[in-house]
């Protein structure tokens, strides 16, 4: 640091990432304040910690089936991530791998079919799940979810990176294809699946709309369907709100500390 | 005899690893799809439909609330993604780089909006963006204004609320996608760079953004995407007001299925624009990016 | 397809062992599900109007689903648009704006009433927003009988009382704003850019909407909404208004001291109440009528709604049942209700009861659930029509041009044209 053009640079480096860390927080330090305080005084745009902190908590945890919820949205997020990691990383190596005229073509159709807005299929695909006699299960919420375009659409691009003399040594090798996909491409690119888990895991975890057709009884019910049933009515407590909505940020928070330690791991080089 | 081999090994690979996600989306996508293009060329009301042909097609050519939605989710489309993908671009440059101090706390801080949930965030900026609230506090605290802004209730500066919003919430979100395509990338090269003495932002122009090519034409298809089917923002802060300045094409369909009279063939319709939009930019996006093939 | 599901549920089967304790046991009583917006308001009196009920009927149980209004309203279109009935309640809470709007489209969703209630005890109002054909198919429930809510404390600090704010017109209204304003600085009405009430209060004030009885568009030539987008103007160029955006702001604005008067319905009376430190600061007048239309009467409505039965319903007897024994009969449910929520309901009956005699010491000791009765019984009946929400986004679209100065007749002709455009 004694040349004084990277000491600027790096003075340039904090500012900017302080004046984006402030502003990307604040609201979230608004909303822990917000948790600490009633809602009259939230309505009334305080800015204060305040004293009913445990109130709300208890208010919260009187409306809400903690555990029940809590269950419900982690075995849905977590499963149908953990598919959707395997099938769509399965497809988007197979589309940048073995490349043919036709498997373009329907890449470029998958592509067109991401852009059509979810409200067009609903209906349709609430009658089909309705035949399946799937309504208010878990599977109706997985299943469809599983095979993601967008997350494979991500593998596909993120294996232009992934050397092909890794592969044609692992071929002479005698490695199967198969083998070559779980004991090479994996580890290979863990930082790409460390990424893509947090987006999928944060993408189920919020699923509102299509929870919210399927799913039919209470007990039944995600976190994101139980919060948003908080804000219903004509006088919403924000206080119990704020409080579950810090709960809902949670997991999603804890998952992308935990990967993260993968960034940092790729960063001091260990990608090869 | 070895090559046909390999040709039909390739052949068998290349399918079976596509081949679970094609099923998949064959059942859970194709049947919805093939349902809502039958819709498109529907009319009535509610479940009362009968075949009209290319009525709504006529519909859509006279309908002004659908040119205004129209209009201002280009207008978003045009501002908020060249916007906040740079930004992520210069985020996770700033964070690619392991002698930052702080660097696990600046990644997480940049990351967390986009996993607040829904309630809070719009809770929150409504508050924000109140006649009274914090940013015009902060504004007039400054003096960089006399009067208050009326954020909510100005057609131009509502707009500008709804493009902070979604730029605050998903720049660190691209930015993940950045960080991580970074991390594949052999850091001996920026050594080699280094030491010939390439500035940093030379570096950054000549070595970074070329390596990062894929995943940015990834980050700004997806962006395309989710900002022509931009509902939430809208929905949660504006209701697409005032006088209907960021009602959004989907937040139309929406209010053409459940808040109207329900009208389910238009809304597809009006959908199936979105994805002829997806089409025409990604042929452009396609010659604009072009990839070298290796 | 069928290995998948099997191995599905089994994987199901052993995750659920550990939370056995959630399941559900099966009950051979009629177990009621209900659909409602609000766990405090709507909510929490069919809860009460269940309680009453079980008394002689301890088999039955209920389960009341809480949603927030928007995405019930959308997780029962879906459902009634997939024409799927597995997973539909028994009883849904629709809000009368919306309920012809339902029964047109979805024709045989809901249940034909008229044969097992009697709906002569019901305010007539009410009634006519659920008949369509000669049928009846609602239980009513909420009344969203509106008056003007003010701080009475401030008013009189500018020198009026409350006799000066019985049935005055819209006008009066405006010019004492002004007077308060000058008086004390502070600003009389909060005003949401994006909302209608305004128009749908000052239109059914005077009998008329934007539609006729045949569901014709009358807007071109309608004395009421000309008049309330003339007053709407003259509110906001008087300088006694502040912008609030969406609920929350809106609420906010006069429960703080913001602002210190709103009109809207008597469901708003529970969030006032919730400032336990602003009682006996409180007032409720008569809504004003409009200046210049003769029709208009200091009595309207904003909101309420009303119950359906669902004609797929498992339950169906049972829930019919329910309503007509506690919501169509009980007066004293109604009194139960009006003191625990607030909820005025549309029983004509339930006034007799004591609770609705009472006096209010939030309201500086008035006996205001009375005045709430008697403002009901007067509400002009309107048929809203199946496009009152396009009507209302068409007229909202309009606000900027209004609040700039804009020429009425040529907002009413926008509005017309594009209300023809959307009513297809």
């Amino acid at each position: 640091m004694s040349n004084p053009v990277a000491f600027l640079g790096r003075t340039a480096q904090y500012v900017l990432l302080s004046i984006a860390a402030f502003v990307s927080v604040f609201p979230f330090f608004w909303m822990v304040l917000g948790a600490t305080n009633t809602s009259p005084d939230i309505i009334r745009g305080r800015i204060a910690p305040g004293t009913a902190l445990f109130d709300n908590i208890g208010k919260f945890l009187t409306q809400i089936d903690l555990p029940r919820v809590l269950f419900n949205s982690l075995f849905i997020a977590g499963v149908g991530s953990a598919l959707t990691l395997i099938v769509a990383s399965m497809a988007g190596y197979g589309f940048e791998m073995f490349r043919s005229r036709v498997r373009e073509r329907v890449f470029s159709l998958l592509l067109l079919m991401l852009s059509i807005p979810f409200a067009a299929l609903m209906i349709p695909l609430f009658i089909m799940m309705a035949n399946l006699k799937l309504i208010n299960t878990y599977q109706a919420i997985i299943l469809p979810s599983i095979a993601s375009i967008f997350i494979i659409f991500y593998f596909r691009q993120a294996t232009k990176a992934f050397p092909h003399e890794l592969r044609d040594a692992a071929r002479i090798d005698g490695l199967k294809e198969w083998q070559i996909f779980f004991y090479v491409y994996m580890p290979v690119m863990r930082s790409t699946y460390a990424a893509a888990t947090i987006i999928v895991f944060m993408a189920n975890w919020n699923n509102y709309l299509w929870p919210l057709i399927v799913l039919q009884t209470n007990d039944m019910f995600t976190m994101t369907l139980a919060i948003a049933a908080l804000n219903a009515g004509y006088t919403p407590d924000f206080g119990v709100i704020m409080v579950g909505a810090i709960i809902a940020t949670l997991p999603t928070l804890v998952i992308f500390f935990l990967l993260q330690r993968r960034f940092v791991e790729g960063m001091l080089g260990a990608v090869k | 005899m070895a090559h046909s081999h390999l040709a039909r090994s390739e052949k068998i690979n290349g399918w079976g690893f596509v081949m679970p996600a094609l099923v998949l989306i064959g059942i859970f996508m194709i049947y919805p799809i093939v349902w809502s293009l039958w819709m498109s060329f529907q009319t009535g009301r509610g479940m009362q439909l009968s075949f009209g042909g290319l009525a709504n097609i006529t519909r859509l050519t006279q309908d002004p609330i659908f040119i205004r939605a129209l209009t201002n989710t280009l207008i978003f489309l045009a501002i908020q993604v060249p916007v906040m993908l740079v930004l992520a671009l210069l985020f996770a440059n700033a964070l690619n780089d392991s002698k930052l101090w702080g660097r696990g706390f600046f990644r997480t801080a940049i990351f967390l909006p986009c996993v607040t949930s829904l309630v809070a965030y719009s809770v929150i900026f409504k508050s924000m963006f109140a006649g009274d609230g914090i940013v015009n506090q902060t504004l007039l605290a400054l003096n960089l204004i006399d009067v208050p802004i009326a954020w909510l209730a100005d057609p131009f500066w509502a707009k500008v609320v709804i493009v902070t919003a979604i730029t605050w919430r998903w720049t660190g979100y691209n930015m993940i996608f950045y960080l991580a395509a970074m991390q594949n990338i052999d850091r001996s090269i920026y050594e080699a760079a280094r030491i010939d003495g390439v500035p940093a932002w030379a570096r950054f122009w000549y070595l970074t953004v070329p390596m990062l090519k894929p995943v940015i034409l990834f980050t700004s298809i997806i962006s395309t995407i989710g900002t022509l089917q931009l509902f939430d923002e809208p929905n949660l802060i504006t209701l697409g007001g005032p006088s209907d300045s960021t009602l959004t094409l989907s937040l139309y369909i929406y209010n053409l299925s459940f808040k109207f009279m329900p009208s389910f063939g238009y809304a597809a319709t009006v959908s199936y624009v979105i994805v002829i939009l997806v089409a025409l930019l990604s042929i452009l996006q396609f010659f604009a990016v072009r990839e070298r093939r290796t | 397809m069928t290995r998948i599901t099997t191995g599905w549920k089994r994987a199901l089967v052993v995750a659920l062992a550990g939370t056995s304790m959630f399941g559900i046991s099966a009950a051979s009583a009629a177990n009621l599900t209900v659909w409602a917006w609000d766990a405090n308001f709507n909510g929490a009196t069919m809860q009460q109007a269940f309680d009453r009920y079980k008394a002689n009927n301890p088999d039955d149980t209920i389960d009341i689903q809480i949603f927030d209004k928007a995405a019930m309203e959308q997780k029962l279109q879906a459902q009634l648009a997939s024409g799927q009935t597995q997973g539909l309640p028994d009883i849904v809470l629709v809000e009368d704006y919306r309920a012809q709007k339902y029964l047109l489209s979805f024709p045989g969703a809901f249940e034909p009433l008229t044969d097992r209630i009697d709906y002569s005890g019901f305010a007539p109002y009410k009634v006519e927003v659920s008949t369509v054909d000669g049928q009846t198919y609602s239980v009513p429930f909420d009344s969203g009988v509106a008056g003007l809510f003010y701080r009475s404390d401030k008013l009189a600090e500018a020198g009026y009382e409350a006799a000066d704010l019985e049935d005055i017109t819209w006008d009066r209204l405006i010019e004492i704003g002004v007077d308060v304003k000058e008086k004390t600085g502070e600003t009389l009405l909060p005003i949401d850019p994006n909302a209608s009430d305004f128009f749908r209060m000052a239109m059914q004030s005077a009998g008329a909407w934007y539609f006729d009885a045949d569901g014709n568009v009358t807007i071109a030539d309608n004395a009421a909404l000309k008049s309330a987008l003339s007053t709407y103007q003259r509110i906001l160029q008087a300088g006694i208004s502040k912008p609030k955006n969406g609920w929350n702001e809106y609420t906010g604005s006069f429960t703080s001291g913001d602002t210190l008067a709103t009109t809207t319905g008597v469901w708003m009376t529970a969030t006032i109440k919730a400032n336990p430190d602003q009682a006996g600061m409180w007032a409720v007048a008569p809504p004003p009528r409009l200046a210049d239309v003769p029709e208009s009467i200091n009595a309207t409505n904003l909101g309420g709604s009303s119950w359906y039965v669902l004609a797929a319903a498992p339950e169906k007897e049972k829930a019919i049942d329910f309503l007509s024994t506690i919501w169509a009969q009980d007066v004293d449910f109604y009194q139960e209700i009006l003191v625990n929520q607030g909820a005025v309901g549309s029983l004509l009956a339930a006034r007799e009861g004591e609770a609705y005699q009472a006096a209010d010491d939030f309201f500086g000791g008035e006996p205001v659930w009375q005045n709430w009765s008697d403002w009901l019984g007067e509400i002009p009946p309107v048929k809203y029509g199946i496009f009152t929400e396009e009507a209302d986004s068409a007229v909202v679209a309009q606000i900027p041009a209004i609040t700039n100065g804009g020429n009425i007749d040529e907002i009413i002709t926008t509005i017309d044209a594009q209300v023809r455009q959307m009513a297809q």
